[in-house]
């Protein structure tokens, strides 16, 4: 407790000398990351921070949607599919080696269109939420994300069942992303770059809007929201983040896409780690993300042997967490995070109120 | 020039005509009250005018001189027509300055992309905006309780919030569904009151569905009475009172022991 | 408040755990993933730990003992990859074997081709894997680009040339049934008599198989998972199609639920592999007999001899390596080692041969296919050799 309250004061109060402050700080802290993961460690923490770092933009982007917006979307892997493969065959060279379809535009005209169409994407993902709600909602979500899958796995320029692979790496001039620490720049800075536009949307009239939806839909219309609108624009807002999640996965070396990358089992390994997080808390969705996809490489040699047969670990240790997570913490760790800073809140208002200080938030 | 009038409004769920022709005209600057008994579709009627629910074919509503029949409910919020809800509807999870920041929405100035592209105007705006709000909270007397879940109020600080919403996009006209309803008689006397004050202070038209009678009768201007459906009568107080038609309504059939006991009052 | 410090300390304490899985300086280090979801599947990597610990057991490699770390891909390249990172760069293994899907093997090879750590491949047969030109990468079993040739040689020259196509759209059927399809063009010139694109878990081909019936082909390519094929096999019957027109399986019929489950539609079905149960040397039935009392599998199929033929290669090819206890250089002779391995003879249908070059020639150690047929279906399905096929070794490529 006490160390926490001291962290929350001392970024409270860089963040009063100015807004960007913690942000520019907690950017700073992670720059010797892999050189303090190398020499502490080893390489191969780097290749699993930068799978952290994708995670996160996706659990930040679904938390949009799914958090802020409280529209249930299991449609989220197949927006990143669609940023992935898009970026994938764009920068593809025509005619190369995996015989797959290829534009050979550069990397940095590829990533953005693949955003732009992802975003067009999430626009048609979206469109069931105009009248549909709840489970009806996850249903259509499912079975659009799934027919993306299904798409890309009975095309054959797309892929389909070889994989799309030898995707180049981005590079600027000579310079060419395809290390563990280089590519850890790039994706670091997505990632917290995506985590604070999240906020900036959560705290403009756009995340309120958002939040008056998931509350109450009726009232939010009477109170001059349009409704199906702000429904759209939260879906094509979460696909900007699955979109860049997506092309960056696909520039990630060794550059491979494969249809099953993109199956219903990672829809729900992402839901795990927003609902660990806490539905609806930008941090908690981080927080999420880092110990799922840790848990998860923790996990994966495990393997116990029942009556003599080896059984594997892992999705026993998943299917359990997530049924656990729903029975006992159904708020996840971001429910944790928002008691912490009430209690914060609540103290610093009585000792304002005490000493006399009290002023307008 | 009426500020809002609606011509041969109906509505049918099914085979039940909630709502059966119902021509009414309200005044600007006025408190119009509309009464009736259980079901008799004053709900409804506050529905269709915003937008919640669509009119049947052949109705037309007109508000500020716009034809807004069947038009969406934010379409007619932004033209300036605010309500609160016999339930309330609050944003239980939001703070009670999001909740009346959210019912300023339709005043907000940037795009929704604004957070992505204009960050500055945004902060810069919302400052504003929020000083604003925080001035109206103050005068409803919720400013201290500013960042709270609104969930956590009570039960008289949440009527005081819906009310506080509705009024955050500074409305030409404010549908109040029984306000005062579930508070005691002491407390509604002073939510009246408030409402009162706000009218004044803000230049609102009100049209009040209420269950206490005598809430309705001190403080109209005009009174309509519905009954199942249809308008039965119109008028002043003292006139709706006398008439033998609303009489009828009122008496000629069960109705709670209170309701009578505040009709006589009156 | 406390639970967060708790929680803290916990990851404190798992980073201190991470450091210390580096190993002993005079293991040798080596790294399998592997698909451990299906019961065979959890059985092949079962069977390599096993065989490694025999090797430990019997005094190891001149005195060092193999230190093997089992993975789980599930199938998945991304997984697959996140696994051959975690081994390279921090198990630090000397050698890597993997995977059992062409999707995972695909991305890998380039990982190690990077990193500069020799790779045995148990499984995957899809032809581009030893394409990449990556001296790192050696590939046990036979390549799907002899398999067509096989496959197209034997059906055009003893069954007939009007053949219909049931693809599924798993990677590995989908290969299958292209090369089919090219080798059939470039051998007799002829084009499918019927082709049907279907899901890869589909459940009905009844209106395929009455199409099919219609035609009066000469024999039924049914390219497809273990399962769906023996869904197709029994439709097939269902929908009248005598006994006369050949079934011909795509290479997964070699696994066994496709006879159990067909019965009785599985007798006749021929498919080309790389092992067959019913090879009567002496030590094919010696390992028949080793799977069914370790792993209570009746008749293992040709993943099962790959994954245990691959240990041997690993075997000779460690035993020749001179270990320096420089890791670049140590992974650096294990592969010189690997590509000096000639004519192994183990259970594959042929002697394994690879050769220094990074080509697909030297490469796909493995040329020699084996026509099985079923003799019965059932729970004790039988099979019978109906040829061995040896190709050249620039077949197949463009």
């Amino acid at each position: 407790m006490g160390i926490l309250s001291f962290m929350a004061d001392f970024i409270d109060s860089l963040a009063k000398r100015h807004r960007l402050l913690p942000w520019l700080l907690a950017y700073a802290l992670l720059l010797p990351l892999p050189f303090v993961l190398t020499i502490l460690f080893n390489e191969y923490l780097i290749d699993l921070a930068n799978r952290i770092c994708l995670f996160i933009l996706l659990a930040v982007g679904l938390n949009i949607v799914k958090g802020f917006c409280g529209q249930v979307t299991v449609g989220h892997i197949g927006l990143y599919a669609i940023g992935a493969v898009t970026s994938a065959v764009l920068s593809l060279e025509p005619g190369g080696f995996g015989g797959a379809l290829g534009f050979g535009w550069p990397i940095w005209a590829a990533i953005p269109t693949a955003v732009l169409v992802t975003a067009f994407a999430g626009l048609i993902i979206g469109l069931p939420s105009v009248r549909l709600e709840g489970a009806y909602l996850a249903l259509a979500t499912l079975g659009l994300g799934e027919s993306v899958r299904i798409f890309i796995a009975v095309t054959p320029a797309l892929g389909s069942s070889t994989g799309l692979m030898m995707i180049p790496a981005p590079r600027i001039g000579s310079f060419v992303f395809d290390s563990f620490t280089s590519y850890y720049y790039l994706v670091m800075t997505a990632a917290i770059t995506g985590i604070y536009f999240s906020f900036s949307i959560l705290r403009s009239a756009t995340g309120r809007a958002f939040q008056a939806i998931r509350e109450d839909t009726i009232a939010a219309s009477v109170n001059g929201i349009n409704v199906v609108k702000y429904k759209l624009l939260a879906f094509v807002l979460s696909a900007i983040y699955a979109g860049l999640a997506g092309a960056l996965f696909a520039h990630m070396p060794p550059g491979y896409l494969h249809h099953n990358n993109f199956t219903v089992i990672e829809m729900v390994t992402l839901l795990l780690m927003v609902v660990l997080g806490g539905i609806g808390n930008v941090w908690g969705g981080v927080i999420g993300a880092i110990v799922v996809a840790i848990a998860y490489d923790q996990t994966k040699d495990l393997v116990f042997y029942f009556m003599d047969r080896p059984i594997v670990f892992q999705p026993l240790v998943f299917g359990l967490s997530m049924v656990l997570l729903v029975l006992f913490m159904p708020r996840g760790i971001g429910g944790w995070i928002e008691d912490f800073q009430r209690n914060r809140r609540f103290v610093r208002r009585s000792e304002e109120r005490l000493s006399g200080t009290a002023r307008n938030p | 020039m009426a500020l809002l009038e609606t011509r041969n409004l109906s509505k049918s769920f099914g085979g039940l005509q909630a709502i059966n022709n119902v021509s009414l005209k309200v005044e600007p600057n006025t408190v119009h009250g509309l009464i009736g008994p259980n079901g008799s579709g004053k709900s409804t009627f506050f529905n269709l005018l915003t937008g919640v629910y669509q009119p049947d074919a052949g109705s037309y509503i007109e508000f500020d001189n716009i034809n807004v029949t069947g038009k969406p409910a934010h379409y007619i919020a932004e033209h300036g027509l605010s309500r609160t809800f016999q339930l309330l509807r609050l944003y239980g999870e939001l703070s009670v300055l999001d909740n009346v920041l959210v019912g300023y929405h339709p005043h907000t100035k940037y795009s929704p992309f604004a957070p992505f592209f204009n960050g500055a105007e945004v902060r810069r705006q919302d400052k504003i905006v929020k000083d604003e709000m925080f001035e109206l909270l103050e005068f409803i007397g919720l400013a201290e309780h500013a960042e709270i879940p609104a969930a956590e109020l009570s039960g008289g600080q949440r009527r005081l919030l819906a009310l506080g919403r509705a009024i955050a996009m500074r409305p030409k006209m404010l549908l109040l569904d029984e306000p005062g309803a579930g508070l005691s008689p002491v407390n509604v006397d002073n939510l009246m009151a408030t409402i009162m004050t706000l009218k004044e202070r803000y230049k609102l038209t009100i049209v009040v569905v209420e269950h206490i009678l005598k809430v309705v009768m001190s403080t109209c201007d005009t009174i309509s009475v519905l009954d199942h459906g249809q308008k039965i009568s119109e008028g002043t107080p003292e006139f709706v009172k006398n008439d033998p038609a609303v009489i009828e309504a009122y008496l000629g059939r069960e109705m709670a022991d209170e309701d009578i006991r505040a009709a006589m009052d009156a | 408040m406390r639970i967060l410090n708790k929680m803290f300390a916990g990851v404190v304490a798992a980073g201190i755990g991470i450091t210390a899985t580096a190993a002993f300086a005079d293991d040798i280090r080596v790294g399998i993933t592997m698909r451990m979801v299906s019961e065979n599947g959890q059985a092949y990597g079962q069977m390599m730990m096993d065989e490694i610990k025999g090797i430990n057991e019997s005094g190891g490699i001149n005195g060092n003992m193999i230190k093997a770390t089992l993975m789980n891909d599930e199938c998945k390249s991304d997984k697959g990859v996140a696994n051959a990172n975690k081994m390279v760069f921090q198990e630090k293994v000397h050698l890597l074997i993997g995977s059992s899907c062409s999707s995972v093997t695909l991305p890998i090879v380039d990982v190690t081709a990077k990193a500069g750590v020799p790779q045995l491949v148990p499984h995957s047969t899809n032809s581009k894997i030893t394409q990449k030109g990556s001296e790192w990468i050696f590939r046990v079993p036979v390549s799907g680009r002899y398999y067509g040739g096989v496959n197209a040689k034997y059906v055009g020259e003893n069954i007939g040339t009007k053949i219909a196509y049931i693809c599924a759209a798993d990677a590995a059927s989908v290969g299958d049934c292209a090369n089919m399809e090219k080798q059939m063009k470039a051998r007799f010139g002829v084009e499918p008599a019927y082709r049907a694109d279907v899901q890869e878990k589909e459940v009905d081909f009844r209106s395929h198989m009455q199409k099919i019936k219609s035609m009066d082909v000469d024999g039924i390519l049914v390219a497809a998972l273990a399962e769906t094929m023996a869904r197709a096999l029994v439709q097939s019957y269902e929908a009248g199609i005598g006994e006369d027109v050949r079934r011909i399986g795509s290479s997964s019929a070699s696994n066994a639920p496709v006879p159990k489950i067909a019965g009785d539609a599985a007798k006749g079905v021929f498919f080309t592999a790389a092992y067959a149960a019913a090879d009567q040397r002496p030590i094919a039935k010696l390992f028949n007999e080793m799977v069914k009392t370790r792993y209570g599998i009746h008749a293992p199929d040709h993943d099962f001899s790959q994954a245990y033929d691959l240990v041997r290669i690993m075997e000779i090819a460690l035993k020749n390596t001179n270990f320096t206890g420089s890791l670049a250089d140590d992974r650096t002779a294990i592969r010189d080692a690997i590509a000096n391995v000639q004519g192994y003879e183990g259970l594959a249908s042929g002697p394994i041969s690879f050769c220094a070059a990074a080509t697909p020639q030297c490469r796909d150690g493995n040329r020699t296919a084996v026509l099985i047929g079923y003799t019965k279906g059932g729970e004790n399905f039988e099979t019978e050799v109906l040829a061995r096929v040896t190709m050249e070794p620039d077949f197949g490529l463009e």
